[in-house]
This record gives C-alpha cells, structure tokens and sequence, in this order.
C-alpha cells in the first residue's frame, strides 16, 4: 500500500483546487450537520417537555391542546382512577391547563408572531420540578401577574422582566418573573394564572388539557383503556412524550427535508467539483503513476491509493464544516410551530453520532466523487512511465 | 533460434558458459495507428546472459523502448515468447506480472521518475512497501541502497533540491534496493551533462561487476554504450 502521506502531500502540491474542492465539501458538510443539528434541537425542545409517567388528557379528536376543549366538570371522573399517583398532602397529582396563542410584536424586526400563552393552576411548578424561577418571583393570584420563558425572554414586545404587554383592551399583564424548563418548549410559552386566562379569553369552566402523573409509566394502558370506556368521558389519552413527539414531527419532518433537499442538491455539485479535482489530478500525474505500476503496484493498489486521496481530501472539507457547524449551536433560532401556531426557539444541538454522520456523508462524497477518476488511475499503464 | 551476436566481446562472461536470464523468441510487436497497423519490432530472438551488462543502440523509432518495454512485463508482444529469470512473462496475468515486476526488475528511467512530494529516502523505499518488511527494515536498506549510490547525506532531501545525478542516483538506488535479478534502465544519461553521466555510468559498472546484476540499457549515447560489456543494435525492428 502506498503510504497516506504520499496522497496528502499530493493535495497539498495542488493547494488551489484542493482548497476549492474541500471548501466545496466544508459547504456541504456545514448545512448536513446544521439541519441534524436543528432537527435534533426541535426533538429535543419538545421532547423535553413530557414525562413518560405524565399522561395528557385531550378531548375526543383534538390533535394538539389548543384544539381540544375540556369541560372541568368532567375532572373527578378522571382524578378518580386507580392508576394515577398519589399526591404527598393527599389526593392525585394532576393539572388542568389553558393553551391560548396571541399575536405579539416581536422585538428587531416590524412583523408579529404568536406566542403561546398557557393558563397554569397555583400548584404548577409542584406538578413540573424541572420548572425554576431564573429571575424575578412566583406571581400571585389574581394580580394579572404572568411568568415567561427564558427562550423567549426579550424576543417579543413586554416580554421582558418588570415590563407589561395586553392581554386585551384594558387587562395588562406584568412580566414579575422568569422561568427555565431545561430547554424544553415550555420555556417558549407566557405562563399565567389558569384564572385570569379564562376570564381574559371568556373561557369559564374549560381547560385545554389535564395532565396526570401516573403511578407509574405502565399504567398508561390501563388508564387509557379506563378512560376510553367511561360512557361520561369523551377524552384521548396520550403519554406525554409521545405527545410532544407527534407535536415535533411535522416541523422536524419540513427542516429535514428542507435542508436535506439543500444538502442533496449541493453534495451533488460538491461531489462533480472532487471528480474534477481528481480527474485533473490523474491526468497530471500519468507518468508518476506509470512509474508506480512499473514498480510493482498492481492495479487495485493504485485504486485504493487514488480513492484515499479523494476521501482524505472530502473527509479534511468534511471536517471543517462539521467543526463550523458547530458553531451554530451559539445560534438561538425562531420558527413557527405548526402543531401550536405559535412561535418557538430552537438551538441547533449537536450530537456525537451527527459530527460522526457528516464525516461519514463527507467521506461517501469522497468516494462517489473519487470513484471514476481512481478507475482510471488504476488504468494507467505501466509503459506511460518510460517517457510518458 | 537465431543467435544474435554482440558486436563487442562480452567480458562478464568470457570463456564460461553463462545462462541466459533473458529469451525472447520470435518476438513480434505491432501497434494500430488508426486503421494502419505499425509493425515495430519482427521476429526477434535474443538472449542476454546473466550478470551481463548490455546496451542496445539504435535510430529513433528502431523498437529499442518497446524491446525494453517487452523485457520488463509493461507491454505484451503480438507474437513470441519472453522469458525473464526463468519466468514466461507473455502469458502472465495483470496482477502476477505487477508482482514479478516487483520482485524481478529494478527500473532507472530517463527522467528519473522519482516521486516528488517524497524524499530520496522514501522514494527509495517505494517497491519495498510491496514487501513484507517491517517498516525499521524497510528504511534500513533504503539508507544501505542510498549509501551505495552515495547518497547518505540526502536521505531527506525532495527531489527539486538535488540535482539531475543526485536525482538519478536516488532511482538507481530505487532500483536496486529490492535486490532484483535484473536491471532495465532507458536512456539513464539521456538528460545528464557529461560528468553526472559518467557518475552513473560508473554506478552502473560497479551494480554489473560487484553486485553481479544484469543490466540491459537502452541508450542514444555512444558513450554510455562503451561502458556495457555488449552492446547490441536494433534498426527497424530487427536485431543487428
């Protein structure tokens, strides 16, 4: 086998197109790994949010909580089934919610967006531990206090610590504190009292949701099959990750294509530009392959040696755009949610497996690209080495 | 077969029986050129005895390169028998006529075809990477074939920084640092001045009669073709 060394220094003699061709690729490579990276962050921003032993309570047919519309009277049929937990001070531990969306004016640019407003009971943060107050206090009841999440903290006009916004004509809401949720959607949400939102929205006695904690996450068969046959209620029962799964599936499925689209377009540009690179490498290199078969170097050998070569070359592009892309996760990235109609801030979160992926497509496109032009490497004869 | 006779006496093999370590039997090598088909070389026989040093001169475009390029497995014959060190290399397949190459023949072409991203030290270590030795052994005899030649103060010197002998210098020691059977080298003076040509050809005299290897040379330069032990001369296609 011909040494490594003798291909990278080959590259490095070519340093123009070599550096347009791995350029090419660092190109290629960067927006793969972005959207992975953004497609992993909205999975990981949604899934965050649910609990494997939480099930979300929906009407019949609602697909997404602002769809669905529960009437609180029906609530003790519900908290009354044996597979729920037990709370500490008694009773079982459950939440109902109010899911509202509102049209806000975001700050640095002049368009609006909706943000997602959630009517939360007193005992919220005791129902989700993983809440915390980062700024700011708890807001009392009935002062038209609201909370707000970090990841939209700052994004939308009053959203901000101490500042107030409309909920409607002559209710304004104070911003008194604001919370994180370990980077979950939650933190793209207003959260204030379930109260003051019924009132403000007219929505007396509904709710948008329940969620229950289970006994534990098995007991979610039986509690669905319970639930669905209970003649007095008309409810879907979801475990909650699943819930956030399918509210991610939509958007993650668009980004991916999206970007898949994009990345498929320009890998195949970034592929012709290093069959380029490595047929002009080939032709240039006749005499000095002739010498290499003369010596010894069979066919196969050359192949390898050249195929190397293209995928070195990819794999260094590769590389580059892997390690910019990581960059990106400095990036805070806002999109609208079609399964909420409303706003919500992604990161772009890397993993080992997607830097490892990229290299990988990067080094495919090194031997797609590399793979005619090594062929005829490897057909070089061996007579081309006496004066060529 | 015809016995072609040297046109000057054979001093590596005076008053002993040699064998031959190169046969070539009615060998015939044409060439299509659109729908002409250019016959170079016709039946030709040759044997060159082993350990000698042989030159074969000739005008441009007699077949000395497709000759030599016959006698060192690059190209297939249209017609005839080669056999080199006991090995009847017309017949052999693409992959076992790279390896015989590699184990057979050393090579010194005209314009040195070192590699030029490698030093002289790897350059020299080339056709041992088609060998089993350990990578300590491998430098090893590349450093032994470089002193040989008189290089060991160019181990890590590229090929832009020496000069045209030193740079055919560094091939010979290519050539010879797998310990083949034989030597081919094309033109190896063709594009050196008079001393660094001198320098090789007393390299190669020293390859012929210290270290026994045959050596058959292709050559323009009838200096050069003095120093062989026999030098043979091809004009259109036939031995002379």
């Amino acid at each position: 086998m011909l040494p490594i060394s003798y291909n990278i220094r080959s590259l490095l003699v070519r340093k123009t197109t070599t550096i347009a061709t791995a350029s090419g690729i660092a190109l290629v490579v960067f927006v793969f790994s972005s959207v992975l990276m953004l497609q992993n962050g909205i999975k990981r921003t949604l899934g965050l949010s649910g609990r494997a032993d939480n099930a979300i309570v929906l009407s019949k047919g609602a697909d997404a909580e602002l769809s669905s519309t529960i009437t609180t009277s029906q609530l003790s049929l519900l908290e009354a089934k044996p597979q729920l937990a037990q709370a500490a001070g008694g009773g079982v531990l459950a939440v109902e919610e109010l899911v509202v969306v509102m049209t806000m004016d975001k700050l640095g640019t002049t368009g609006v967006a909706n943000v997602q407003l959630r009517g939360v009971p007193i005992d919220a943060l005791a129902f989700r531990p993983e809440v915390r107050l980062i700024a700011g206090r708890a807001p009392n009841p009935a002062r038209n206090e609201v909370l707000v999440g970090k990841a939209i903290r700052g994004r939308f006009r009053g959203l901000t610590l101490g500042q107030k916004f409309a909920l409607r004509s002559n209710l304004e809401m104070t911003v008194v504190g604001i919370f994180e949720s370990g980077g979950s959607s939650f933190e793209s949400e207003v959260w204030a009292s379930l109260d003051d939102l019924r009132s403000a929205f007219g929505r007396t006695g509904l709710a948008s949701s329940v969620r229950v904690r289970l006994s534990s996450p098995d007991a979610l068969v039986a509690f669905q099959k319970s639930v669905a046959e209970d003649p007095q209620l008309g409810f879907d029962v979801l475990r909650e990750t699943e819930y956030y799964e399918k509210q991610s599936e939509g958007l993650a499925m668009f980004i991916t294509v999206l970007g898949m689209v994009i990345a498929v377009f320009f890998s195949i540009g970034a592929m012709i530009g290093a069959m380029i690179t490595m047929y002009g490498s080939v032709a240039s290199r006749q005499r000095e392959i002739g010498t290499l078969r003369a010596l010894g170097f069979s066919r196969i050998g050359i192949l390898t040696s050249f195929l190397a070569e293209s995928i070195f070359l990819c794999a260094a592009g590769g590389l580059i755009g892997a390690l910019g892309s990581l960059a990106m996760g400095a990036i805070r990235f806002s999109v609208m949610n079609f399964a909420s109609w409303s706003e919500i801030v992604f990161t772009f979160t890397p993993t080992p497996g997607i830097i490892l992926g990229s290299l990988a497509f990067a080094a495919f496109m090194g031997l797609l690209g590399g793979f005619f032009p090594a062929v005829r490497a490897a057909r070089v004869a061996p007579a081309k080495a006496m004066r060529g | 077969m015809s016995e072609n006779q040297p046109t000057t006496t054979d001093r590596a093999t005076q008053g002993k029986q040699v064998p031959a370590i190169v046969k070539l039997a009615g060998i015939a090598k044409s060439f299509e050129r659109g729908k002409e088909q250019v016959r170079v070389l016709e039946a030709l026989d040759l044997e060159v005895p082993a350990g000698s040093f042989e030159a074969l001169m000739g005008p441009s475009g007699s077949g000395k390169t497709t000759l030599l390029n016959l006698i060192a497995g690059l190209d297939r014959p249209s017609a005839g028998t080669i056999s080199v060190a006991g090995t009847d290399i017309a017949n052999l397949g693409d992959a076992p006529l790279a390896k015989w190459r590699a184990e057979t023949l050393g090579f010194i072409f005209q314009s040195y075809n070192l590699m030029p991203v490698l030093t002289a030290l790897e350059n020299v270590e080339l056709p041992l990477l088609l060998t089993r030795l350990s990578s300590k052994e491998r430098r090893r005899r590349a450093e032994t074939a470089l002193r040989i030649v008189g290089l060991e103060d160019r181990l890590h010197h590229h090929p832009r920084q020496l000069s045209g002998g030193q740079e055919q210098r560094v091939a010979i020691a290519r050539a010879i640092v797998n310990d083949p059977k034989i030597l081919v080298a094309d033109e190896p003076t063709g594009d050196l001045d008079r001393k660094s040509a001198d320098e090789v050809l007393t390299l190669l005299e020293k390859l012929n009669r210290e270290f026994g290897k045959t050596i058959f040379m292709v050559t323009h330069d009838p200096a050069a073709a003095e120093r062989a032990t026999v030098i043979r001369r091809l004009d259109k296609g036939r031995l002379e």
